[in-house]
């Protein structure tokens, strides 16, 4: 029977399982810790949760003064950028007040122009970064940057590197489910075959990935609770309407790059399928699904018909 | 300060009747039944201070705090030392009667309360002589330099039957009250394990201009250095978490071992610069403790180790052992045991658990910021009101400072410690 070492710990508000096989368990270990040891790191840096945390002092000063950020912190945000660009704004970490004011379900008129106000503050285009003094400033006191839908993506990025520098041949990391790491090839030969759960058939694959040395992030706009059932967390704005997305579906992205499917899994559940088409066909071995849950079963929508190969 | 007083009621009011405010924490429920607070001025409670140095500063701070609302007066400050004396007058707007010795204050000014902060060797006299004046005390950790003080202290506090309270603020804390009520439901498991450090970086030099090492001002200043006036770290700093230990296990040690050195601040001072301890207790649990004042990167820290998980006191945080498994992991891993590669339905929506985890862990109590020290203080004063306080409360500083100072004794004699029976209570 062929070795695997398994290992688990909660981090960004969710559980981290790592599997690494044919190594022994002594070494395995070590390199657990290790990814352990820089996912936390990451999350102390990254939380908005935590007071003390680079991007909650910037959430704190950044909409009064310039405030100067370290090389990691000005790439995150350049990194940002990109996504928000490339994605017609689809990508945008500052949508976290509409969030919750759309959670709270809003009534009242006082709380239409409460909306209006914030359609209109909300955007990264009102992040200004200078680039030579590598400072951020908010222009208004609305934003807040929110890198929920970055920071699995981003840990996985930084996991996979150090996979590689420890000379890790194969190994498969989930992070909460929706963002996965399989480095490598599955130790039985072949690419890693990583399906896509089915919520209305638990057990089932509704589509199955190939990965070598990749990632398959998963956006959605539900929640699995613990009787399985699905429950919209309203936590997916459209920045176009700056509303909720109320039908449950999801987007899973393969790529190579875990940084990039997390981002653009977060922007292709608000964005229009030619857009999609768009994007996909700007780089290589990026693979698409979309999953409408709405009508009480699972519609797949590959987006395969454009690929290359 | 800030205190979220109305979330901290719920709190203790939620578990009235509880066995844990009736036998672990029972002094929490003076704040959801506290004594009633007559307005007049002879309902007044009158409070003296005895030293007025860093420690006594901030407790006589906490005792002005509360002079409105529990009808206290800070009455008279003691200070032998010239500078505290002014500062304790300069404290109270003149109001207190100020003296250079306690036992004239005491004869002189009709007192209900002590609050002692002296340095360390002198907290037996006071404590002793202030109970056999009829005055209920408040003495600051540890409880006194030798074994025998400590014994003679808590002879007197039953012998008069006054108050006696020792201040391990932790006690009022009401992140340990609600990691005390995890333990008790079992969260983390049995216990296997504490471990608990205090690591600084800092000569501690409490007094500059002294003269340095060894002259008669820095003996006086700097007290904490010199062996005939303190145990250094382990009376000072680690007699809190010796205290936190005893009471997170229910029990006391039933050995203690340990060594210690002065490797990195070779002033002249007569105490150590770092020590390690190891306690065990009954059940075959073990207790570690360290201390250093050379290196700070590991902070202050209390560990509860459980076998489902980890209570961080000091961070107020919890860890859980072992997140469930996503429900195809164990697929995967047997298909990767048996050399098989099938595709296994393993990715999908985020998996959120009920309560939210951050940090690799989930907050103990939300209310963290709240100021143990003025609990305690309020508790006392209430407790003064009342007539008594719970015997529990005096016996967890009576056990921390016992084996606060048979811990010195191990590191001092190399030997497993073990407490004398005339220590017994």
């Amino acid at each position: 029977m062929k070795n695997v070492y398994h290992n688990r710990f909660f981090a960004m508000g969710t559980r981290f399982h790592a599997l690494l096989p044919g190594m022994d368990d002594d070494t395995a270990e070590r390199v657990f810790y290790l990814m352990k040891d820089e996912v936390l790191r990451i999350e102390k840096k990254l939380s908005r949760f935590l007071p003390d945390s680079d991007i909650s002092r910037l959430n704190k000063h950044a909409k009064e003064k310039p405030v100067i950020v370290d090389d990691e912190i000005f790439d995150i945000l350049n990194a940002c950028r990109f996504c928000w660009q490339l994605t017609d704004g689809a990508f945008d970490l500052t949508l976290r007040p509409l969030m919750d004011f759309w959670k709270n379900q809003p009534q009242s008129n006082a709380e239409v122009d409460e909306f209006a106000q914030l359609k209109k503050n909300l955007g990264l285009q009102h992040v200004n970064v200078d680039d030579e003094k590598k400072s951020v400033q908010f222009s208004n006191n609305q934003i807040e940057i929110d890198l929920g839908g970055f920071g699995k993506g981003y840990a996985l990025e930084k996991i996979g590197e150090l996979l590689s520098d420890s000379s890790v041949e194969s190994a498969f990391i989930s992070f909460g489910e929706s963002s996965v790491l399989a480095a490598g090839n599955h130790p039985a030969g072949d690419s890693w075959k990583i399906g896509m759960n089915d919520y209305l058939n638990p057990g089932k694959s509704i589509h199955e990935f190939r990965v070598s040395g990749g990632s398959v992030s998963t956006s959605s706009n539900f929640f699995v609770a613990d009787n399985g059932m699905l429950k919209n967390h309203r936590h997916v704005i459209d920045p176009k309407t700056g509303e909720p997305i109320e039908q449950l579906r999801s987007v899973s992205v393969c790529s190579e790059s875990p940084l990039l499917a997390e981002m653009l899994s977060t922007a292709f559940l608000v964005l229009p399928e030619e857009k999609i088409e768009d994007i996909k066909e700007q780089y290589d071995n990026l693979e698409v699904i979309s999953v409408d849950y709405e009508s009480g079963e699972a519609i797949v929508k590959t987006f395969e018909e454009l690929q290359t190969e | 300060m800030y205190i979220d007083r109305r979330k901290f009621l719920e709190m203790t009011a939620a578990l009235a009747g509880s066995s844990l405010l009736t036998t672990t924490m029972p002094w929490f429920s003076v704040f959801n039944n506290p004594a009633p607070v007559g307005r007049g001025a002879s309902d007044r409670v009158r409070i003296g201070v005895i030293g007025v140095g860093s420690r006594g500063r901030a407790l006589l701070l906490n005792l002005k705090e509360l002079e409105e609302s529990l009808n206290l007066e800070i009455a008279a400050v003691c200070d032998t030392y010239e500078p505290h004396y002014e500062r304790a007058i300069e404290l109270t707007d003149g109001k207190a009667e100020a003296f250079f010795d306690y036992r004239e204050m005491i004869e002189k000014v009709e007192l209900d309360g002590v609050v002692i902060a002296s340095p360390l060797h002198e907290h037996a006299h006071q404590t002793i002589n202030c109970m056999k004046a009829g005055i209920d005390v408040f003495c600051e950790k540890a409880m006194a330099r030798h074994l025998d003080d400590v014994k003679d202290m808590y002879d007197a506090y039953k012998e008069t039957g006054k108050i006696m309270l020792i201040g391990h603020q932790r006690l009022f804390n009401p992140i340990y009250l609600e990691a005390m009520e995890r333990l008790e439901r079992g969260e983390i498991g049995p216990i296997t394990m504490l471990r608990a450090w205090w690591h600084r970086n800092t000569d501690w030099v409490f007094y500059r201009g002294t003269g340095g090492r060894g002259t008669e001002l820095d003996r006086k200043r700097n007290w904490r250095f010199y062996d005939e006036y303190s145990a250094g770290m382990i009376t000072e700093l680690g007699s809190h978490h010796f205290q936190v230990a005893n009471w997170v296990l229910d029990e006391r040690p039933l050995s203690v071992m340990g060594s210690g050195s002065i490797n990195h601040f070779t002033d002249g001072r007569e105490v150590y610069d770092n020590f390690a301890l190891i306690f065990e207790y009954p059940e075959d649990i073990h207790f570690t403790y360290d201390c250093i004042t050379s290196n700070k990167h590991n902070g202050m820290q209390v560990q509860v180790l459980g076998n489902d998980g980890t209570l961080e006191l000091e961070s107020n945080m919890q860890f859980e052992e072992f997140p469930d498994d996503p429900p195809a992991i164990q697929d995967l891993i047997e298909d990767i045991q048996e050399g098989e590669n099938d595709a296994i339905p393993i990715g999908g929506a985020t998996w959120i658990p009920n309560a939210p985890i951050r940090l690799g862990g989930d907050y103990i109590s939300p209310d963290y910021a709240m100021n143990d020290t003025l609990l305690y203080i309020e508790g006392f004063i209430n407790f003064i009101r009342k007539g008594s306080a719970p015997e529990k409360l005096t016996n967890e500083g009576y056990w921390a400072s016992i084996w606060t100072l048979l811990a010195e004794e191990a590191t001092k004699t190399g030997k497993v410690v073990t407490m004398p029976d005339k220590y017994k209570i």
